[in-house]
Formats: structure tokens, sequence, C-alpha cells
């Protein structure tokens, strides 16, 4: 007769010592778990090799980063961010990464948060399409009428110009993330405010504005980093002291060599901001990001 | 009660603008939606005429000397000397280096839109002269450099000087020149006898000492499809071939299948593996690590295998002549970087007393006895300007200038479409395909090639 299993009892046939299943099952369990960490470690290594490399060979001499046979272990070296710093090229170039790209994002943040609301709220759906152009439009094709009309305007070469470029990057950034932030909030509670004597845009300053914070950060740290790494507009309308960091790197590569240990020295330098602002900002990107996602 | 959704088009807008939760009537005379965008649009239209029409066309008076320059050794050198040429012309001057893609990306940028704010470009004279002169991008600068017998322009070499010259007018003038070295290892070489004078003998003498899978290989160079065009050409014409014959395509020649054949199997059986995506950046390390017997490229690198900081061959580099092939030894000899003016430069009169001061006699001699080979024949032969350079480069140099012929790259607009064509039977040959069957369809594909841009050449 054959034995009959039940949750939560098992009986066990006389005369036999087959193995249950439950072992069986956490042979399995282990297994997973491990093929799981395995492949995790694996992607997690593959992600990482090429920071992983820019840091060490920051800290190697040029001659230590061509040689393939030295790899991780290695006397490091501070002559890289010597060197780096020596020019203050670095400093300044920085310094104005930053003020371009808190400038940018600030200012597209203000005018993009209330646009999403309004198109989120109101259907303004082909007024955001519209918007979401910019995105579409290769930035290369801009350059030529830009450079024109910002040079005619006496701009090239300032913060004006290259605040207004990177906008034009960050604007229908912040506007989408946000257009599904709004949308996922209930309505009921703007309605209410409504109710209440609030006037449309008092809802949104009073009651949609600071349930969207989370979204409004995430946007705006994605609209930050896009900013901090634009090289082409700072090409070509940026001058020498108005030059960001993207471009600034190219100083390490010269028409015969390239001084890699300065230039990872550099790279290095310019992603600590970033990683700084994904770390802090981590929690608010990923509610940001998932926003909308179970709207409805 | 319940509120009206908010959720609508029309009577959304009209709440916002009455301020309370009733509807009320629309103002007589509310601007609309489509009005404002109406007057937001002409407002910006107007920004944009205005910002169009033609602006003041005098230089400030303040306004730098702008000059746009590869990160090259050259543009270091001048840095320091620039205070000098400030004080002579009472105008600052502000020099922007760059790489050379980011530098012609800047020019087709910035030159489109009829820039004023570049006046001294550093320009690839074999590269993109006939484009930028087309354009109408170079100034000519023909009565200048003829019309000074200070600036002594017959004194300029002769294939760099015949390079600057586009539609008949001289729209450059050349500042570095370039020859190809051979850098070998002195150590290695002692039992042959020292560097060797043929091609046969190198290809020889590599496959004896190449030990590939120890990781050291008899000669390594350039193997990429578009960037060893350049240094294969001296191959090409020491085989007796030529990029062109009588205006027509020579790749197809039997000369030039030899040649292509010849730097295959150099490569293909001692070079190291990955060679057909390395070119001077990623070939230079592996001779400089001490990992080749012989490498061939421009002598305007060779200060990196005597830097401690990249190089490990230090003392074990020597310097040659580039071999003979069945044609002879015939390597380029070409002006690598020329300065030229901006058309539309409102300084140009500055510009030009920039070019004038910097290429003139004395301080090319000045910058080739401090390693940077120009273009001056006067320099050339005072032995003095030679003194930085290891001796036997130095020799080298002069031999391969005597030698040389003024271009390593064909003469066509599209010099960079050009490349990727005759670079095709280059990366056959390396990878050990027939070299014949890719190099009649390249030849093809080039006279095709050759045919649609000589139209294009309407100055």
């Amino acid at each position: 007769m054959s034995t009959v299993s039940t949750v939560g009892t098992t009986s066990v046939p006389s005369g036999t010592q087959r193995p249950t299943a439950a072992p069986r099952r956490r042979g399995k369990r282990r297994l997973g778990s491990w093929l799981r960490g395995v492949t995790i470690t694996v992607v997690c290594l593959i992600v990482a090799m090429p920071i992983i490399w820019m840091i060490a060979a920051a800290f190697k001499t040029n001659v230590q980063v061509t040689d393939p046979n030295v790899g991780l272990i290695f006397s490091p070296t501070l002559e890289n961010f010597r060197s780096a710093f020596a020019d203050g090229a670095i400093l300044g170039s920085m310094l104005n990464s930053l003020i371009v790209g808190v400038l940018s994002t600030a200012i597209s943040a203000v005018l993009a948060v209330p646009a999403a609301w309004a198109v989120g709220r109101f259907s303004m759906g082909r007024t955001g399409s519209l918007v979401l152009v910019a995105r579409i439009v290769p930035a290369i094709s801009l350059l030529v009428p830009w450079y024109y009309l910002f040079a005619q305007l006496g701009l090239v070469g300032s913060y004006t110009v290259l605040v207004l470029s990177h906008m034009f990057v960050a604007v229908p950034l912040i506007l989408w993330i946000m257009i599904g932030f709004f949308e996922g909030l209930p309505i009921e509670l703007e309605e209410a405010a409504r109710t209440d004597g609030l006037s449309a845009f008092g809802s949104f300053l009073r009651i949609a504005l600071p349930l969207a914070a989370p979204g409004t950060a995430a946007a705006a740290v994605l609209a930050f980093i896009g900013s901090w790494n634009n090289f082409m507009f700072a090409l070509i309308l940026a001058d020498e002291d108005t030059m960001t960091m993207p471009v600034t790197l190219f100083n390490f590569i010269s028409y015969a060599s390239t001084d890699w240990g300065g230039l990872m020295a550099a790279a290095t330098l310019m992603t600590v901001p970033v990683i700084l602002a994904a770390v802090f900002g981590q929690r608010y990107l990923v509610a940001g990001l998932t926003a909308g996602a179970t709207k409805g | 009660m319940t509120m009206p959704p908010i959720r609508r088009r029309h009577g959304a807008a009209e709440r916002s603008l009455s301020r309370g939760a009733g509807p009320v009537a629309p103002a007589k005379h509310a601007l609309t939606r489509r009005s404002f965008g109406a007057l937001v649009a002409a407002t910006a239209g107007a920004a944009t005429l205005s910002a169009c029409s033609p602006g003041p066309r005098t230089a400030d008076p303040n306004a730098p000397l702008r000059i746009m320059a590869i990160n090259h050794v050259w543009s270091q050198a001048i840095a320091e000397h620039l205070p000098e040429f400030e004080d002579l012309v009472g105008r600052r001057v502000s020099m922007r280096l760059l790489t050379a893609d980011q530098l012609s990306n800047s020019y087709n940028v910035k030159l489109n839109a009829s820039a004023t704010d570049i006046d001294v470009m550093m320009v690839r004279a074999l590269q993109e002269q006939i484009l930028f002169t087309r354009n109408g991008w170079l100034a000519d600068l023909t009565d200048r450099v003829e019309g000074d017998a200070a600036y002594d322009w017959t004194d300029f070499q002769e294939a760099p000087r015949e390079r600057s010259v586009t539609a008949d007018k001289v729209v450059s003038v050349p500042i570095v020149t370039e020859r190809p070295a051979l850098y070998y290892r002195k150590d290695l070489l002692e039992d042959f006898g020292g560097a060797p004078a043929t091609l046969e003998e190198m290809l020889e003498i590599s496959l004896e000492l190449a030990d590939r899978n120890n990781g050291f290989f008899g000669y390594v160079g350039r193997g990429q499809r578009s960037g060893a065009v350049t240094q294969w050409s001296s191959f090409l014409y020491s085989f007796g071939g030529d990029f062109t014959v009588d205006g027509a395509s020579g790749i197809g020649t039997p000369e030039a299948i030899a040649a292509y054949e010849f730097y295959g199997r150099l490569l293909a059986e001692t070079g190291p593996p990955g060679v057909t995506n390395m070119s001077l950046e990623q070939a230079m390390p592996i001779f400089a690590q001490g990992k080749a017997a012989f490498y061939i490229d421009a002598d305007a690198i060779y200060s990196n295998f005597l830097d401690p900081g990249i190089s490990t061959v230090i003392e074990e580099v020597g310097f040659a002549p580039f071999p003979a092939g069945p044609a002879g030894s015939v390597p380029h000899n070409i002006p690598s970087w020329s300065l030229g003016i901006n058309r539309f430069s409102l300084l140009q009169d500055d510009a030009w007393e920039f070019i004038r001061w910097i290429s003139g006699p004395e301080m090319v001699a000045r910058l080739q006895a401090a390693g940077i080979p120009g273009a001056r024949q006067s320099a050339w032969d005072d032995s003095a300007t030679l003194a930085s350079f290891p001796n036997d480069l130095a020799e080298s140099m002069r031999i391969n200038a005597e030698n040389g012929k003024g271009t390593d790259r064909p003469d066509v607009i599209q010099v960079g479409r050009a490349r990727d064509i005759v670079g095709r039977p280059l990366v056959a040959g390396i990878t050990g395909a027939a070299v014949p069957p890719v190099a009649a369809d390249a030849d093809a594909e080039f006279a095709d090639f050759l045919i649609r841009d000589n139209r294009q050449r309407e100055f």
C-alpha cells in the first residue's frame, strides 16, 4: 500500500527506509541559493571590473598600467593624483561641472516638476510628447545652430549657455519621470484640498509636491549625473574658464602618448561625486523610479 | 457633495484662473493657451532673428588671440614662449588644446557657423586641408608667405611646402614634420650585425626572434584598418607602389599587393595577437615594455622610449632609417601638423604675426633644438638643432627626409573613407586571408571613390 503524506503530518511505512522529500527540497534550495550567489558575484565582478581597473590604474605608474603582468598587486603611488592636481585645471573644471550641474538641475526641476503635474493631471499628453522630442533629436545636430545663435548673443563660453544646453536634456528627463509619479498619487488628496478651498496650484504646491519629494529627488539625481557627464556641449560651447570635467580629462591624452595614470586618477576623482550622489540618493532613486508602477 | 474631477481639459484651466471651486464665466480678454503659445513663439522668433542679424565685424581691442591646437609636444613647448609673443603684439593669447578628433569636430561645428572665436587653427594638412579649403574655412596666405623676404618661404623643405598648397593657394604653414623611424632592440640585434638594412632582413630576424607563446614578438606595428594606412604607406612606396597611379587607383597593382602581403605576413607571423585592433596607442606600449624586437612608427614619438615613466627599454632602444624594399627605401616625409588662419577671424593680421613668429627661422631652430622636428631646411642644416636627438635618430631622420615622399595617405577630400578602403586588404593580409581578391575588390571601390571625389573638387 502506498504511503500518503499530508501537510503537517508524515507517515513512514513500516519496514521501508525511503528518504523523505524534505531533505531533497533542502538540498535543492541550498543548490539554488549557491548558484544564485555565484551568479550575483560573477555579474557584480563583470560590472565592477572597469571601475576596479580605473581605481587600480590611478595608483600605478604608466609602466605598470600598460604591463599586463601587473594586476592588482603592486606598489601604489600617489604621483598621478599629485600631477592631476598640479596645474589646477582639474579643480577648476570640477567646480565648473558642479556649478553647471547644480544650476541646470535646479532650474530644470523648477520648470519641469510643475509642468509634469500639469501634464499628468490635465491630460496634456501631446504637450508631454512635444517636450520628449528634445530627447529624441540627437544633440550633435543642434550644436551648429545653437553655436551660431549663442555666438551672436555673445554667450559662447559662459555658464549661461552651458546651463541652458544642459537644461535641454534635463527638463524632458525630469518631466517624464515626474509625470508617472504624479499620476501615481491618489487624486482624492488633491480633491479634498480643493474642497477645503485651495486653488489648483495651491493643491499642487501644498499636497502633490511634498508627496512627490522622492520622485523629485530621483529625477534631480539622474539629471545631475547626466549634466556631470555631458561632454559634447562643453566641448563646443565652453571656453577655457568654463570648461567642465569630461573635456578636461582629455588633457591627459596627447598626440603621441596617453598619461594613463593621470587620466585614471582624474577619472576616479570625477566618479566620486556621482557615486556619492547615487549612494545618498539611492533610497529616493528606487522609490522614484518605481513610482507609478502599481498605479490604478 | 462630490467635486468635479480635476482631470478635465478646459474646466481645470478655468478653475486655476478663477482660484475658486466653482466655475466662472471666462473673462472677455482672457489669454487662451493657444494665444499664449503663439505669443511665446513670436517672442522667441523675434529674439532669434535679432540674434542672427549681422553683429559688429570688428574685433574687441581686448579680445585675446585664440589658438586651437592639438595636445602635442609642439603645443606644450610653445606655451612656454607665448609671453614673448604677447609682449611683441600687445595682445593676450589664449590656446585651447584638444585631441585630434575633438579638434576636427570643433572645427566642423564652429566653422559651419562662421565662428569668429578661432583665429589660428592647427590642422592636419594631409587629412583635412582640402576639405577645409573647399568649405572656405582657411584664409589665403599666399601673399603673406611669399611677400616677406625675412620669412623665407623657400627655406621650408619642398615636400611639406607643396602640401601647404591647395587650389593654387598657400592655406597653411607646416610646423611639425614626421617620418617613419625603425625602432629596434640594440641588445637583441648585436648578433645580427645591428639594424637591418632591408625589409627582407627585418622579416627574417623578426621570425627568428619571435617567441609568441612566451609573449615576445618580432615586430609590432599598427594593424588597425584605417590607422595602419599611414605607416603602411612607406612599405607601399618601398615596394614600388603608390595609392594612385596617373589619377587612378593604385592599390590593385602587383607592387601594392606585394606590400600588402609582406606587411600582413610580418604582423601575422611575428606580431602580437589582436593586432588588427592596434593603432599607435596600443602598439607603442608593447615595444616600450620590451616585448618586441622591432617597431616602425613616427619619429615624433621617440621620446616615449626614453621616458622612464613609460619605457623599460631606455638603454636598449636603437633608431634606424626605414629599411629598403625592392624599390629602395622610400619613406614618407610629411607635415603632420600645420597652422592656418580662420577665414572668419577678426584678428587675421595678428594671427599671421603669430604664425610668422612661431614658424620663423629662429623659433623653428629653437623648437627643433628642444626635440621637435620642424620643416625648415636651415634648421636641419644646423647641427646644433639636432643635438637634442640621439645621434642615430638624428641621422635616420636626415636620411628619411632626403628619401621621403610628401604624403602618407591618399590625397582626397574624404581621407577617412579612402583610408577605410585602402586598409581592407591590409587587414586581410594580417588575418591570413588571400590578399589578391580582397585587393581587387578594394581597387574597384577605390577607383569609383576617386571618380566621385574628383567631381567634388570644385573650389
